[in-house]
C-alpha cells in the first residue's frame, strides 16, 4: 500500500509531462496557418525579434546581419541569442523548440538537420519570401519539401583547391591551371612530395573530402539509392596519395589531432582541398603570423573527367548552404519583419554585408564579387575570381528523411577504409547492407 | 604493503633497518615515475598553453614551445569573459555541494538508520536512475524545467546536480559501515533521530564527507553537457561552456583552449590538496564492534 | 505538482492503516508508522528534487520507449515495435557487443587499481597529499586534453608508444585507436588511467572505517599481510568496495564522453558503443523513440547487474 503512494503522486506529475511533451504541435499549429503575410505588409510599428547564432565572437556573420538590416528598416531591432557552437547548435536548438522557447528565427546550420527541423513542423512556410529572391541565389531548392520552401540561404560556401604558388616554383612544376582531373592532381601531389621535403597534398580527415565530390561529380549517385560503389575510385585515390606518402595518414591525421589550417598555412602541404570559409581565415592568420607568408591561390576543384575541366566550362563541386528559417512559435505581428529579414539577409543587401567580413554569400552577383576580390589579401588572379565565382555547387547532404543515417553510416565506412581497418569493397558493401536494414534503403 | 597496515594502525616500524631506508627509496622512486607518467597530459597542457594556435597539433610532437607565448595567459582575460565563467562555475560549485552533501547525508540517514516499508525499493529506484544515460532522459527533463521556468537560470544547473541520487548512495554505505549499536545507545540516551544524524553520524563520516565534496565539486566544475542544455545567455556561462567558445565551426583556437584548461585546473587541484588531508586516521568504533 | 505528491506520500497512510486485530499488534503498526514517517522525513529534501527533475524524467522515458516520437509533435504509441526493432539491428548488437567489452576489462581493472592505489596513499608519508593529488589528476584533467594527449602517444607511426615498441622488438605494433582491433584495448586502457584516482577517494574513505584495533589482534595472531588484507580490510572494506562496483558498473555501461572525443565510436563501428548510439538515435536522427528504447534496453542490463550484485552483497552480510 505505502508502496504504492509515492508512485500514484509520480504518475499525476507524469501525466504533465507528457501533456507537455505533445503540447507544443498544437500550439503552434494555427500561427503556421498565419503565415501568409508578406514582407510587403510591414508597418512601421517598432519591432524587435531574435535570431539564433553560434560562437559570435569568431563567428560575426549573425550581427552583421542585424545591424544592416536594422539600417535599412530602422523600426526593427534584431537580438541575436547565442548558441553553442557544432553539433551542440541543434542539440540546444531541439531542446529550446520542443519546450517552446526557441528565438524567432533561426539559422539551418546545415542541410543534414533541416529535414528534422522541417519535418517536425518546426518552420513556418516563406514559399512567399523565396518567390521574391534573385533567381541567382545559390541553393534555394535545397530548403524545399513537396513544392514549398521553408529556408531561405544566405550563405554558400563551396570546395575548391587552395594551393601554394611558392612550394610549386620552387618544384618547378606547373600550377592548376583549372584543366585537371583527379588523376592530374593525385599525379601532381606524388610528384611535389618527391621534389619537395613536404607533402604535395593534405586531406582532412572529414568524411565530406571524399565523399562530398563523389556525390558531386558521380553520374546517377544518390544517398538513398542503397549502392555505394561510387564511391570506390574516389577511395583508391586517397589511399593512393596515403601509400605513396604524398598525404599525411589518415591515423596520423587522426590521432595527432593535425589541423588543415597548421598544414597548408606553416607550408607543410602544398595543396588542400577545402570550402571557401578558408580563404577568411588564411588572409588573418597570414596577418597576426600564425600563417607563414607566402603566395597562394585557387584552383577550381579537379573533375571526375574532362567535359566539366577548364574556364570555358562550369566545374562540379559540392557545399551546404546554410539558412535561415521562421520558427512557427512567432507573435503573428512579427511574422512581415522577420519575413523581411529574411528576403533582406538572402539578398544583395546581405550579400554585399557578409562579402565585405570575408563570407561567401548565396547570391554572387558581379558587384558582391567586387566587394569580395576588393579584401586585403585575396588572390586577384584570374583562376581564382574564375573558382570562387564559377561553380555548380551540388548539396553535401541532399534534402531527404533517410539522409542523416546513410550519413552516420557512410562516416563509418570512412574511417574503416581510411584506417584501413577495412577493404574499400567490404566497407562498401557492409554500408549497403546497413543502408538497408537501419533506413529501409534499396 | 606491511608498512602501509603499520602505519594505519598506528605501529612503529618493525626492526628491519637495512633493508627499510632501500624500501623506502624505491618506494619513492616507483611513485615519483608513476607520478610523471600520470601528469604527462598536464603538462601537455600547460606546455601547449604556451604555443601559437597552429603549433600546439604537430609531427613530430613539439615539446618545447618557441617561441614561449606568454601572451595567452593574458588575451584569455581580454579576449574572453574568463572572470565571469569562473565566478558562475564556483557559486555553481559551492551551492550544489554544499546541497548535494546536505540533503544526501540526511536522506542517506533515513536509508541506512531508519526501518520501514518500502525503503528499499525506493532505494532501488535512485540507484536505478543512475543507471539511465542522462542524454536518453535530458528532453523531458528539459520540458518540465522549462515549465517551472529555470531554464536559463544558474538555478537550472543546482537543482540538476544538487539532489542525485550518487550523494546518497555514497553517504547510505558509509553509514551501514558504521555499527547500529551506536545509534541504539544514543537512543536509550533520549537521543532524536535528527540528533543522532547531527551529532553522530554526521562527525563519524568525515572522510565520507570529504570525498562527497571533492568528487561534487568537481563533478560540478567540469559539467559539460548540463550547462550546454540548459544555459544560454553569455553572462550565465561557466567554465567548461566558456571554453567551448573557442572552437569554431571550421577552426579551434588549441592554445586558448589550453590556457583555459590549466587555469580551470588549479582551483580544483588546490581544493584537492586541501581537502584530502580529512582522510585521517581511523573513525572512533573504537570497542563498539567487538 | 511536488507539493501535491508531498501530501500524498505523508497524508495517504495516515486513514488507510487497517484496523490491527491485536493490540501487539497496533503497537508494532504505531512503531512502523512513526518510523516511516521518520524515515520519510529525512529523505524528503531530497527526494522533491530527485523525484521531480529525474524519477519522472526517467518515468516518461520508459513510456516513450513505447512510442514513436520525433521530439516536436505528439508520441504515438506503438507497443512493442521499437523493441522489436532492437532484436533485428544489427548497430545495436555491434553497440551493446561493444558495450560489454569494455565493461569486462574496465571494471576489474579499475577496482583492481583504485583499490591499490588507495591502500598504498593510505599511510603517513612525506608528501602523500601531493600524490593523492597527483593520482586524482587524470579525473579533473580536461577531457579534450586527454584526447589529445593519449590519442599522440598511440599515434601509429609517431606516437612514442609504438617507437618503444618497435625498439623492444615488436615488428608489428598495433594501430591503437587507428585500428578496428585495438581501438577498444586503447580506450579501456586511458579510462582505466583516467577513473582510477576518482574510485581511489572512494577507497580512501572507506579505509578510515576500518578499525586499528583489529590489525593489532590480527599482529598478536601472527597474521602475515596478505592475511591482514584478506581478513581484516578487505570485510570492514566491504560496502566501499560494493559501492564502488555499482557505480563502476553503471559508469562502464554508460561510457560516452571519452570514446566521443578520442575516437567518435570509431574506425568504422569499433568502439560504438550504447550511450553513443542512444544519442545518434536521438539528436542525430530524431528518433526520440527508439532511441528511449535503446536506453531502457541498457537500463535493464545495468539494472540486473546492480540488483544481483546487490542480492549477493546482502547474502554475504547476513
Amino acid at each position: 500500500m505505502k508502496r504504492m503512494i509515492p508512485a500514484f503522486g509520480l504518475s499525476a506529475a507524469l501525466a504533465l509531462t507528457l501533456a507537455a511533451c505533445g503540447g507544443d504541435a498544437t500550439n503552434e499549429t494555427p500561427s503556421t496557418d498565419g503565415g501568409d503575410t508578406t514582407a510587403e505588409e510591414m508597418t512601421d510599428e517598432p519591432v524587435t525579434l531574435t535570431l539564433a547564432g553560434w560562437s559570435l565572437n569568431t563567428t560575426p556573420e549573425f550581427q552583421v546581419l542585424a545591424d544592416s538590416f536594422s539600417e535599412a528598416y530602422p523600426n526593427v531591432t534584431v537580438e541575436v541569442a547565442e548558441y553553442g557552437d557544432g553539433d551542440d547548435y541543434d542539440t540546444q536548438m531541439i531542446a529550446d523548440l520542443a519546450a517552446g522557447v526557441a528565438p524567432d528565427i533561426y539559422v539551418q546550420k546545415n542541410l543534414k538537420n533541416f529535414f528534422t527541423y522541417a519535418d517536425g513542423q518546426q518552420l513556418l512556410d516563406i514559399s512567399d519570401v523565396v518567390s521574391g529572391l534573385d533567381p541567382a541565389t545559390g541553393g534555394v531548392d535545397f530548403y524545399q519539401m513537396d513544392g514549398t520552401s521553408y529556408a531561405v540561404p544566405y550563405r554558400q560556401d563551396s570546395w575548391l583547391l587552395y594551393y601554394n604558388k611558392d612550394l610549386f616554383a620552387e618544384a618547378g612544376i606547373d600550377e592548376p591551371d583549372g584543366t585537371w582531373t583527379w588523376d592530374d592532381y593525385v599525379e601532381t601531389s606524388k610528384a611535389l612530395s618527391d621534389e619537395l621535403d613536404v607533402k604535395g597534398s593534405y586531406q582532412h580527415s572529414w568524411q565530406s573530402v571524399v565523399q562530398g565530390f563523389a556525390l558531386a561529380q558521380s553520374d546517377g549517385a544518390a544517398l538513398d539509392s542503397g549502392d555505394y560503389s561510387y564511391l570506390a575510385p574516389f577511395y583508391e585515390r586517397s589511399l593512393d596519395l596515403q601509400d605513396a606518402k604524398a598525404q599525411e595518414s589518415f591515423g596520423t591525421v587522426t590521432t595527432n589531432s593535425l589541423s588543415y589550417q597548421a598544414q597548408f598555412g606553416t607550408q607543410e602541404a602544398a595543396m588542400l582541398p577545402m570550402g571557401t570559409w578558408y580563404v577568411a581565415t588564411l588572409i588573418a592568420q597570414q596577418e597576426n603570423g600564425e600563417a607563414e607568408d607566402f603566395e597562394w591561390g585557387m584552383a577550381p576543384i579537379p573533375q571526375v573527367d574532362s567535359s566539366t575541366t577548364g574556364t570555358d566550362a562550369t566545374p562540379v563541386t559540392f557545399g551546404d548552404p546554410t539558412g535561415l528559417g521562421i520558427n512557427p512559435a512567432i507573435d503573428e505581428d512579427k511574422v512581415a519583419a522577420a519575413k523581411a529579414f529574411l528576403a533582406f539577409a538572402a539578398g544583395e543587401g546581405g550579400a554585399d554585408a557578409l562579402a565585405g567580413i570575408g563570407i561567401t554569400p548565396a547570391l554572387l552577383s558581379d558587384t558582391v564579387v567586387d566587394t569580395y576580390f576588393s579584401l586585403d589579401g585575396v588572390p586577384t588572379d584570374e583562376l581564382s575570381a574564375f573558382a570562387f565565382s564559377t561553380h555548380d555547387t551540388r548539396p553535401e547532404n541532399p534534402v531527404a528523411e533517410t539522409t542523416a543515417v546513410v550519413q552516420n553510416i557512410l562516416g563509418d565506412a570512412h574511417s574503416a577504409i581510411m584506417s584501413e581497418s577495412d577493404s574499400v569493397d567490404d566497407a562498401l558493401a557492409e554500408a549497403s547492407d546497413r543502408a538497408a536494414n537501419e533506413a529501409g534503403i534499396g | 604493503m606491511a608498512a602501509d597496515v603499520t602505519a594505519v594502525a598506528g605501529y612503529r616500524q618493525p626492526p628491519r633497518k637495512l633493508s627499510d631506508p632501500v624500501k623506502r627509496a624505491l618506494g619513492y622512486g616507483a611513485l615519483i615515475v608513476a607520478s610523471a607518467l600520470i601528469m604527462l597530459p598536464f603538462v601537455w597542457m600547460i606546455i601547449s598553453s604556451l604555443k601559437t594556435n597552429n603549433q600546439v597539433f604537430t609531427i613530430p610532437v613539439q615539446w618545447i614551445p618557441d617561441p614561449v607565448v606568454w601572451r595567452n595567459y593574458l588575451d584569455i582575460w581580454t579576449a574572453a569573459d574568463m572572470s565571469t565563467w569562473l565566478q558562475n562555475t564556483l557559486v555553481l560549485s559551492v551551492t550544489v555541494t554544499f546541497l548535494q552533501v546536505l540533503t544526501g547525508s540526511f536522506a542517506a540517514y533515513g536509508f541506512s538508520k531508519v526501518v520501514f516499508p518500502g525503503r528499499d525499493v525506493l532505494f532501488l529506484a535512485y540507484v536505478g536512475t543512475m543507471a539511465v544515460p542522462w542524454q536518453a532522459y535530458m528532453i523531458p527533463q528539459f520540458i518540465i524545467m522549462s515549465n517551472i521556468g529555470l531554464n536559463n537560470t544558474l538555478w537550472a544547473i543546482i537543482a540538476l546536480q544538487a539532489f542525485g541520487a550518487f550523494a546518497v548512495f555514497l553517504m547510505r554505505q558509509y553509514f551501514v559501515s558504521i555499527p547500529d549499536s551506536l545509534c541504539e545507545a544514543a537512543r536509550i540516551d533520549g537521543m532524536s533521530e535528527y540528533g543522532i544524524w547531527w551529532r553522530i553520524m554526521m562527525p563519524l563520516s568525515v572522510p565520507a564527507i570529504a570525498s562527497l565534496t571533492l568528487l561534487t565539486f568537481v563533478n560540478t566544475w567540469n559539467d559539460y553537457l548540463g550547462p550546454l542544455i540548459y544555459l544560454r545567455s553569455p553572462e550565465l556561462r561557466t567554465i567548461q561552456l566558456g571554453l567551448q567558445t573557442f572552437i569554431g565551426q571550421y577552426d579551434a583556437e588549441h592554445a586558448l583552449i589550453m590556457t583555459g584548461s590549466v587555469l580551470s585546473i588549479i582551483p580544483v587541484a588546490v581544493i584537492f590538496l586541501l581537502g584530502q588531508r580529512f582522510f585521517v586516521e581511523g573513525i572512533a568504533t573504537t570497542g563498539v564492534k567487538g | 505538482m511536488a507539493t501535491t505528491s508531498v501530501d500524498q506520500i505523508h497524508g495517504g497512510p495516515g486513514p488507510s492503516v487497517p484496523v490491527p486485530p491485536r493490540p501487539l499488534r497496533r503497537s508494532r503498526g504505531r512503531l512502523a508508522l512513526r518510523n516511516t514517517l521518520v524515515g520519510w522525513s529525512f529523505i524528503l529534501p531530497n527526494f522533491l528534487g530527485f523525484g521531480l527533475l529525474t524519477l519522472i524524467p526517467v518515468v516518461t522515458l520508459f513510456y516513450l520507449s513505447f512510442t514513436s516520437w520525433n521530439v516536436f509533435g505528439t508520441a504515438q504509441w506503438v507497443g512493442l515495435e521499437n523493441f522489436q526493432r532492437l532484436i533485428g539491428d544489427g548497430s545495436y548488437h555491434t553497440a551493446l557487443f561493444n558495450t560489454l567489452y569494455y565493461g569486462v576489462f574496465h571494471i576489474p581493472l579499475t577496482l583492481a587499481a583504485s583499490l591499490g592505489l588507495a591502500l598504498l596513499l593510505n599511510r603517513k608519508l612525506r608528501g602523500v597529499a601531493f600524490f593523492r593529488t597527483v593520482a586524482f589528476l587524470p579525473y579533473i584533467t580536461s577531457i579534450v586534453a586527454i584526447a589529445a594527449v593519449w590519442n599522440m602517444l598511440f599515434s601509429p607511426e609517431f606516437g612514442p608508444i609504438n617507437q618503444f615498441l618497435t625498439a623492444v622488438g615488436v615488428s608489428n605494433p598495433p594501430g591503437w585507436t587507428t585500428s578496428a582491433d585495438w581501438s577498444m584495448p586503447a580506450i579501456i586502457i586511458v579510462s582505466v588511467w583516467r577513473d582510477m584516482g576518482y574510485y581511489m577517494l572512494l577507497f580512501l574513505a572507506g579505509l578510515q572505517t576500518v578499525p586499528g584495533e583489529l590489525y593489532e589482534a590480527a599482529r598478536v595472531d601472527g597474521a602475515g599481510a596478505w592475511s591482514r588484507f584478506r581478513n581484516v580490510t578487505l570485510p570492514c572494506l566491504r560496502p566501499t568496495t560494493f559501492f564502488v562496483t555499482v557505480l563502476l558498473t553503471i559508469g562502464s555501461f554508460k561510457i560516452f564522453d571519452l570514446i566521443l572525443v578520442m575516437t567518435g565510436g570509431g574506425p568504422g563501428q569499433s568502439t560504438l558503443v550504447l550511450s553513443q548510439y542512444i544519442y545518434n538515435k536521438g539528436f542525430v536522427e530524431n528518433q526520440f523513440g527508439y532511441s528511449s528504447a535503446v536506453a531502457v534496453s541498457l537500463f535493464v542490463i545495468c539494472l540486473s547487474v546492480t540488483v544481483f550484485q546487490f542480492v549477493w552483497n546482502k547474502r554475504r552480510d547476513a
